[in-house]
């Protein structure tokens, strides 16, 4: 009976199991065995280089005990529990703005993706600049005590990487929202108007509600991201002032592969790896279960 | 819609991540054979030496037509080395710092012995000496052979000292009292460029050899000693100096910071002779000098720091073994010992050749004498990164912090991260 069944079904083309499959060995090869040989590290003592040996779980142990992780990881939740949502809310108005029936709205919006199209290495070095330079200068000129001095000099250097996160982070968020808000049915508006919704209530009970599904995946991709943070950090503060600014991903590196502590870091990327899919799966429950109630 | 929204993102994040993934991998073998002859490849750990190295290999490849040397200086290179030792993909030759990068590709067996070349009888015993410190299990063999040693201390602005009639500090009191001169002039005395946190080790390390008992580092790797307790006098005075050091010392970057010295907005930056090449080239007017660090009151035990700055070492398993011998050999002929330091305003390892230049005059006569301690972050266990650790007690201090209370919270925390790093 089943294979009369799978008979009738229409051929799929074999280009497609082609492209799947050239896809597939890509992937294969250069992304899931690197990571397996990572995990299979993660349990070794390896530096790096020379002779290795079997320890079990000790790097994992070890990782409970030791401050450095500790804080990199209070830091890093810090950092991205911050920037997400800032750059989430930050995004919704500028792309409801933009939205909305303004002048040279099209040269405004290639203003606000032209942040995303330069490596974040580059906008993290002239923001460096700015920070060293212009602003201390600015602080000086107004008599400002806080702004007279380069703030990723101090205890405050998470937040100078935050804004220059944002202004890299809204250019992307923005440009989805704006592609949500452009699949509202404009029938909705208008019944909404006829029932005399305006302003933020009509924000607040239609348009939000219908951008449900970008929002799920900004808040996952965003989170997702700053979560790994690392090329803002190595371009402005390299982790420091002592070590206030170092991420999980900036720790890895540093100690990974300066600090010869290749298999102990490869544990710590695991353990990174674990956190990023729990917290992407969470997020993902609970913003889907909204969505459907929305829906 | 929002399917092909999502599909799109999913493939994009996708590509994305296969295209970082990709990018670190993309170097050519090092060993590649170009169509003329032989090619070997000399691997340097400091990029500021590069056009020099480049002039003497230019000058090496005249001589042999068959060879030609290319030279790899990227950034981090220390990280860049280690790595390519774990992907067993060495160059021939490697001119790096008597430090623990060194320790660690010497330590795994990656260099060739060099101690019955003929050359190794020009070189200074205190440098060698140096060398086999930093050897596992301080061995006594030259599997690094000591080029151009650097040297650290206080460097001076000539013209300001000679402005206000300031005669070079030879203890610390007189330092003190040259530090205070100059700022009731008016003066910026002390200029620090901590934001690139490593040169916040550069008093440290002027100080710690002075002060610290002599067989601390020994002692401290066996266990038998800790930072509490034998360090305190070194960051009370590294906290006194902080008193004097301009506003916003945190956030100022060793390249700016080097310009405004260059251009005379501060009288002393403790750094050293590796940076005057950076402050002329931003002000060839400025006059230079340096002295050793007073530290001590007792003036006898105040030296001037230097280490091997640049060791020449060929790898084991080169093709061309022979021929990075002859190019090591070749480096260290006296006149190109010459070279190099004229250019880098540094002191050569091989015996006569001196560095003639003014702006390192002041600590020359005690280079030759050999009064000269090492690093001793060189001594140090690679994973102990105390930079950053001298940068949160920085941090500390310009948030107010009480001094007693920073130095013990600082001092603790060493010997926790050195514990930590000091694994086999």
């Amino acid at each position: 009976m089943k294979k009369k069944t799978s008979r009738k079904r229409p051929a799929v083309n074999r280009i497609y199991y082609i492209y799947v499959g050239i896809l597939a060995v890509l992937f294969f090869t250069f992304h899931t065995i690197p990571f397996l040989k990572g995990v299979m590290y993660s349990f070794t003592d390896w530096r790096g280089y020379g002779d290795w040996n079997f320890v079990g779980l000790r790097n994992y142990i070890h990782m409970f005990s030791d401050a450095d992780t500790g804080n990199a990881y209070l830091f890093t939740f810090k950092f991205a529990v911050i920037t997400t949502i800032l750059v989430n809310v930050i995004s919704l108005i500028l792309a409801c703005a933009l939205n909305a029936k303004i002048k040279f709205k099209n040269t405004i919006k290639a203003f606000y993706f032209l942040p995303y199209m330069l490596g974040s290495l580059i906008v993290g070095f002239i923001f460096n600049y700015i920070f060293a330079n212009l602003i201390p200068q600015l602080g000086k000129g107004l008599g400002i005590k806080a702004l007279s001095v380069n703030i990723l000099g101090t205890n405050n250097a998470i937040w100078g990487i935050i804004a220059v996160s944002l202004w890299i982070g809204c250019a992307f968020n923005t440009l989805i929202y704006i592609a949500g808000l452009q699949s509202i049915d404009t029938d909705v508006y208008e019944a909404a108007d006829l029932d005399g919704a305006t302003g933020f209530r009509r924000f607040s009970k239609i348009t939000f509600p219908l951008l449900a599904p970008s929002f799920t995946i900004n808040m996952v991709l965003s989170a997702k991201g700053y979560l790994m943070v690392y090329d803002q950090i190595m371009a402005m503060t390299e982790g420091g002032p002592g070590t206030s600014t170092t991420s999980i991903a900036v720790l890895i590196y540093k100690k990974g592969f300066g600090g010869g502590q290749f298999a102990y870091q490869s544990a710590n990327a695991v353990m990174l790896f674990i956190v990023v899919v729990l917290i992407s799966v969470f997020q993902l429950r609970v913003l889907e279960k909204r969505e459907e109630k929305l829906g | 819609m929002n399917k092909k929204i999502v599909c799109t993102l999913m493939v994009g994040t996708l590509l994305a991540g296969m295209l970082t993934g990709c990018g670190g991998s993309s170097e050519g073998g090092s060993s590649a054979k170009g169509s003329k002859g032989t090619e070997l490849e000399l691997f340097s750990t400091k990029a500021e030496n590069k056009d020099i190295l480049q002039k003497l290999v230019d000058k090496f490849n005249e001589t042999h037509e068959d060879v030609t040397i290319k030279i790899t200086a990227p950034a981090d290179a220390g990280t860049v080395l280690k790595t390519r030792m774990a992907k067993n993909d060495m160059p021939d030759i490697v001119a790096m710092g008597g430090d623990n990068n060194y320790t660690e590709v010497e330590s795994a067996g990656m260099l060739v012995d060099l101690s019955g070349e003929d050359y190794i009888s020009t070189v200074q015993e205190s440098y060698l000496q140096m060398v086999y410190d930093v050897n596992k299990d301080k061995e006594e063999k030259a599997y690094g052979v000591p080029y151009a040693t650097n040297a650290s201390g206080v460097i001076y602005n000539v013209d300001k000292f000679e402005e206000y009639g300031i005669e070079i500090p030879k203890t610390w009191d007189e330092f003190i009292a040259v530090i205070e001169k100059l700022q009731d002039a008016g003066e910026q005395p002390l200029l620090m460029t901590y934001k690139d946190a490593w040169t916040s080790l550069c008093p440290w390390n002027s100080m710690a050899p002075d002060l610290a008992p002599t067989t601390f580092n020994d002692d401290r790797k066996a266990g038998k000693t800790t930072f509490v307790g034998t360090h305190e006098e070194i960051v009370e005075k590294y906290l006194k100096l902080l008193d004097y050091a301009q506003d916003d010392f945190m956030g100022l970057t060793y390249d700016d910071g080097n310009k405004a010295f260059a251009n005379g907005e501060a009288a002393m930056i403790v750094n050293g002779n590796w940076a005057i090449n950076q402050y002329l080239n931003s002000n060839s007017d400025l006059k230079v000098n340096m002295f050793a660090f007073p530290a001590s009151n007792d003036e006898a035990q105040n030296y001037v720091t230097s280490g091997v700055d640049v060791l020449l070492g060929v790898c084991k398993d080169s093709a061309n073994e022979e021929m990075a011998k002859e190019f090591v050999s070749f480096m260290l002929e006296p006149e190109n010992a010459k070279m190099y330091i004229e250019d880098q305003f540094a002191f050569s390892a091989v015996k006569g050749v001196e560095q003639e230049n003014e702006t390192v005059a002041g600590v020359k006569e005690d280079i030759a004498n050999g009064k000269v301690a090492n690093f001793p972050d060189h001594y140090y266990p690679s994973g102990f990164d105390l930079s950053a650790l001298i940068s949160e007690m920085c941090l500390n201090y310009t948030n107010g912090m009480d001094n007693e209370e920073n130095m013990n919270q600082f001092l603790a925390q060493c010997d926790e991260k050195y514990d930590i790093a000091n694994v086999d």
